[in-house]
């Protein structure tokens, strides 16, 4: 079965993976994808030579030619194949020629017309779509002029090329963390693999759009990724009911508006650690987390994502103080208290690690979105849905972190970055009590 | 009202000789033509950008006392929240539209050389002014809003006793929490710190110098702290050219005056007598918008806040140089010389660019210390007097 993305003019594929990996491979990934890194640099300066091209063309005639255009296509292609590999988020290894059909591809429409304004100032409108790409790690570049492999199917000549994968941000800690995963199971967990994919596929719009493939701009939105994810159910879910209009005047001090609320969240924060522990003990003896530790520890990670929400121009309106459910357009929704096993709490810091370190890498991206979202919004007093929802699946991501962390709950954080997913199960049901399985 | 004006009495009182008539005083001589009229064209500029910056202030919050209440919808706080959020934005807004007048004011000081601080730096540390200002609103609000809910219209009572409170302790608790000063290290001046403390039966006080020379020129002390945390900090370009040993000596009585006659103790006490009346204005102006405890009220009181601050400033600033006359005084019968004290005024003129004989108008809305002129005359008058004697 292969699910296709949205219509976009680059869309991202994922075909059948029943997430199994190759212990062997997984290993020595990054020395196998070696030949991969040199054949991709040689590439990737000839593809920027090929855009620059391009770039004229379209300021000329308003469009590309198509076997250029194909040629930088199956650089994005090709590229997407090798980083799906190093990220672990695809098994087979890749062909040099980024030919259709690898597990994790991307679909990319033929020439269209292209304004030449937008494609005049390309360089500089894809820099927001570059940072945020960044930040997700899926984002790649190239330079230096070559000559073109046979291998490639649509290119009329002999060209060199040359990349560099540029690394950083929340695949890359995805990947380090499937990596201890795939070892100890020989499965990739399945919420690491959606979001590095998503992270692979807006890298490779992001990508399209630098070198004139399309000139649509990149979409981070993370329904993207509905097609090939899911978002099993969890006791911590985010509930976003905001409209997306954001007032100008409201934007513009948003950091200095939040100050109050930094202020009590730091103060609240310290009893909000000596109750996790009070919960801790009361967790372990009775296996349960008492009601009253339960509502005020989900009341302060509620507080905790209105504010981010807020500061991040995920959210709309100036937050409560109180963490008042349904109180906010991007609020929490936790589950009543539950039983809870007493190994998972014991051990409960440590097997948090992997959760924080993606909390922390998607913290990054949430930061990239507060920045972007806050001059778009000042600019159109609109936030960009795609940018909001992304910034509402990291602080879903965050809050079920907290949530693990501070014994709301035992079920581990799920990394998929989708808000509301299929009601499907999903594929590959996991053993129990292994950490890290439902990522 | 009686409790006010028994207030007032008690604060008064002055060491300065009731008797004393200040001699005119020529300032072309006294501090030099040229520099009087450098002074007088650089002064203009700030009077020029005080009084469009006042009116465009007043004029914005005009407006938003009017449409201000509209801001509750972009809310999801309870009454309290909402209020600091219409209270912070309000700041906002004055502080945007202020930022011009500063702008050009901080252009103007550096076109005179009175500022080396880069543009950079002046908008960073305009922004973390910002926001120790929005939080300072914050808390005001909470502390009236919060009574305003529970005691109804009787708020402004306890409101302004609390307000009082929270002076007094930050006038305590501020020299504990400075980070910016170091020790005094010249020994001669300590000595003369030791021996004026005797002659005003004060303890050792800390006398401390704040780096300031990185950022500009300008010349200046202050006294700060009560009881057991008080202290007396130099800006270490004071203890520089062109300042004598003896001018160091007459800054270092003054401030240790301001000391020996509880000014910083009086300074709370006069506050609170504005506090009170200013928190029954404030109540009863606001009572049409539903009173203190809706946030509907806050962009109303806002206004009427600066208006009473703007109303009061004259009467504020005359307390002001009240105090700073008396402490003059006494660092005039501390060090005996008046000489110093001129050359002094004539040193701020020159390192400050300050205006010795500012318009009428100008003293009474921003002079908190007696004009140059006005204190060099003091100094001939002390002389005169202690000469006849």
């Amino acid at each position: 079965m292969a699910v296709i993305s949205e219509q976009r003019s680059i869309r991202l594929l994922v075909r059948d993976d029943d997430l199994h990996r190759n212990r062997v491979t997984v290993l020595v990934r990054l020395f196998l994808a070696i030949p991969h890194f040199v054949w991709l640099t040689l590439w990737g300066v000839a593809a920027f030579v090929v855009a620059f091209v391009l770039w004229l063309a379209v300021l000329i005639e308003g469009t590309t030619p198509e076997n250029l255009h194909d040629f930088v296509a199956g650089y994005v292609r090709y590229a997407t194949h090798v980083a799906s590999y190093v990220l672990l988020a695809a098994n087979p290894y890749p062909g040099f020629r980024g030919a259709p059909g690898y597990a994790i591809d991307v679909e990319i429409d033929p020439p269209e017309r292209q304004g030449r304004w937008g494609a005049f100032f390309r360089l500089i409108l894809a820099l927001p779509a570059l940072l945020l790409a960044s930040a997700l790690g899926g984002w790649f570049s190239s330079g230096s002029a070559g000559r073109s492999s046979s291998w490639q199917p649509s290119s009329g000549g002999n060209e060199r090329a040359a990349w560099f994968f540029s690394v950083g941000g929340v695949a890359v800690a995805a990947a380090f963390l499937a990596w201890f995963a795939i070892l100890a199971r020989g499965s990739a967990p399945r919420g690491l693999r959606d979001l590095t994919a998503f992270a692979i596929g807006y890298g490779a719009q992001a990508g399209g759009y630098l070198l004139l493939l399309t000139p649509r701009y990149p979409t981070s939105d993370p329904s993207l990724a509905e097609p090939y994810a899911d978002l099993p159910g969890h006791p911590v879910r985010i509930v976003v009911t905001d409209d997306l209009a954001r007032p100008r005047l409201t934007v513009l001090f948003r950091l200095f508006l939040a100050i109050p609320h930094i202020v009590w969240l730091a103060l609240w924060s310290v009893a909000a650690v000596v109750a996790a522990f009070g919960a801790w003990f009361a967790a372990l003896a009775t296996g349960r987390v008492p009601s009253a530790l339960h509502r005020f520890l989900a009341a302060y990670g509620r507080y905790a994502t209105h504010v981010g929400a807020f500061v991040s121009v995920v959210g709309r309106r100036f937050p409560g103080f109180t963490g008042r459910a349904g109180s906010y357009g991007v609020d929490l929704d936790v589950d009543p208290p539950v039983l809870q096993n007493r190994w998972k709490t014991l051990f409960r810091l440590f097997l948090a690690l992997p959760a924080v370190i993606v909390a922390s890498a998607l913290v990054g991206v949430s930061v990239v979105v507060g920045l972007l979202g806050w001059w778009y919004a000042l600019a159109s007093a609109r936030m960009s849905e795609g940018m909001r929802n992304l910034g509402a699946s990291c602080l879903r991501y965050n809050a079920q972190t907290y949530a693990y962390l501070a014994l709301l709950t035992d079920r581990y954080p799920y990394g998929a970055p989708v808000l509301e997913g299929r009601s499907m199960p999903i594929a590959d049901p996991e053993p129990a009590g292994v950490p890290g399985d439902s990522f | 009202m009686g409790a006010l004006v028994a207030g007032a009495a008690l604060l008064l009182p002055t060491a300065t000789p009731g008797d004393l008539s200040l001699p005119a005083v020529d300032v072309d001589s006294a501090f030099g033509a040229t520099l009087v009229d450098d002074a007088k064209r650089y002064e203009r500029f700030f009077y020029a950008t005080w009084i469009l910056a006042q009116i465009a202030l007043l004029t914005t919050l005009w407006i938003y006392a009017r449409r201000g209440a509209g801001l509750t919808r972009e809310s999801s706080a309870g009454p309290i929240g909402t209020g600091m959020l219409l209270g912070m934005l309000g700041l906002g807004i004055a502080w945007l539209v202020g930022l011009p007048f500063r702008l050009a004011s901080q252009w103007w000081a550096r076109r005179h050389d009175q500022s080396d601080l880069g543009y950079l730096d002046w908008v960073v540390q305009d922004w973390v002014v910002l926001a120790a200002e929005f939080l300072s609103i914050c808390l005001a609000l909470l502390v009236v809003m919060s009574l305003a809910r529970r005691l109804g219209e009787r708020w402004w009572l306890p409101g302004a006793a609390v307000f009082v409170a929270i002076a007094a302790l930050f006038s305590f608790v501020a020299p504990y929490l400075d980070y910016t000063t170091d020790p005094l290290r010249n020994k001669a001046l300590l000595a003369d710190a030791r021996l004026y403390e005797r002659e005003l039966g004060l303890p050792t006080i800390p006398i401390r110098v704040e780096k300031v020379s990185n950022d500009t020129d300008q010349a200046n002390a202050y006294a700060f702290g009560l009881g057991p945390s008080r202290r007396v900090v130099f800006w270490d370009t004071m203890l520089r050219k062109p300042f004598s040993k003896g001018e160091q000596r007459v800054v270092l009585a003054h401030e240790l005056a301001h000391h020996s006659q509880d000014h910083l103790l009086k300074g709370i006490g006069w506050f609170a007598l504005f506090a009170v009346p200013g928190a029954w204005i404030l109540m009863r102006v606001t009572r049409r918008r539903g009173g203190m405890g809706t946030p509907e009220a806050v962009p109303l009181a806002l206004l009427v806040v600066v208006v009473i601050q703007l109303a009061t400033t004259p009467l504020a600033n005359g307390l002001s140089r009240r105090m700073e006359a008396e402490a003059d005084w006494k660092a005039l019968e501390l060090t005996r010389d008046p000489e110093s004290l001129e050359g002094l005024m004539a040193g701020f003129s020159k390192t400050g660019l300050g205006d010795p004989d500012p318009p009428h108008w100008a003293q009474l809305m921003l002079g908190t210390h007696p004009t140059l002129a006005d204190r060099v005359a003091m100094a001939r008058a002390w002389a005169a007097r202690t000469e006849s004697r």
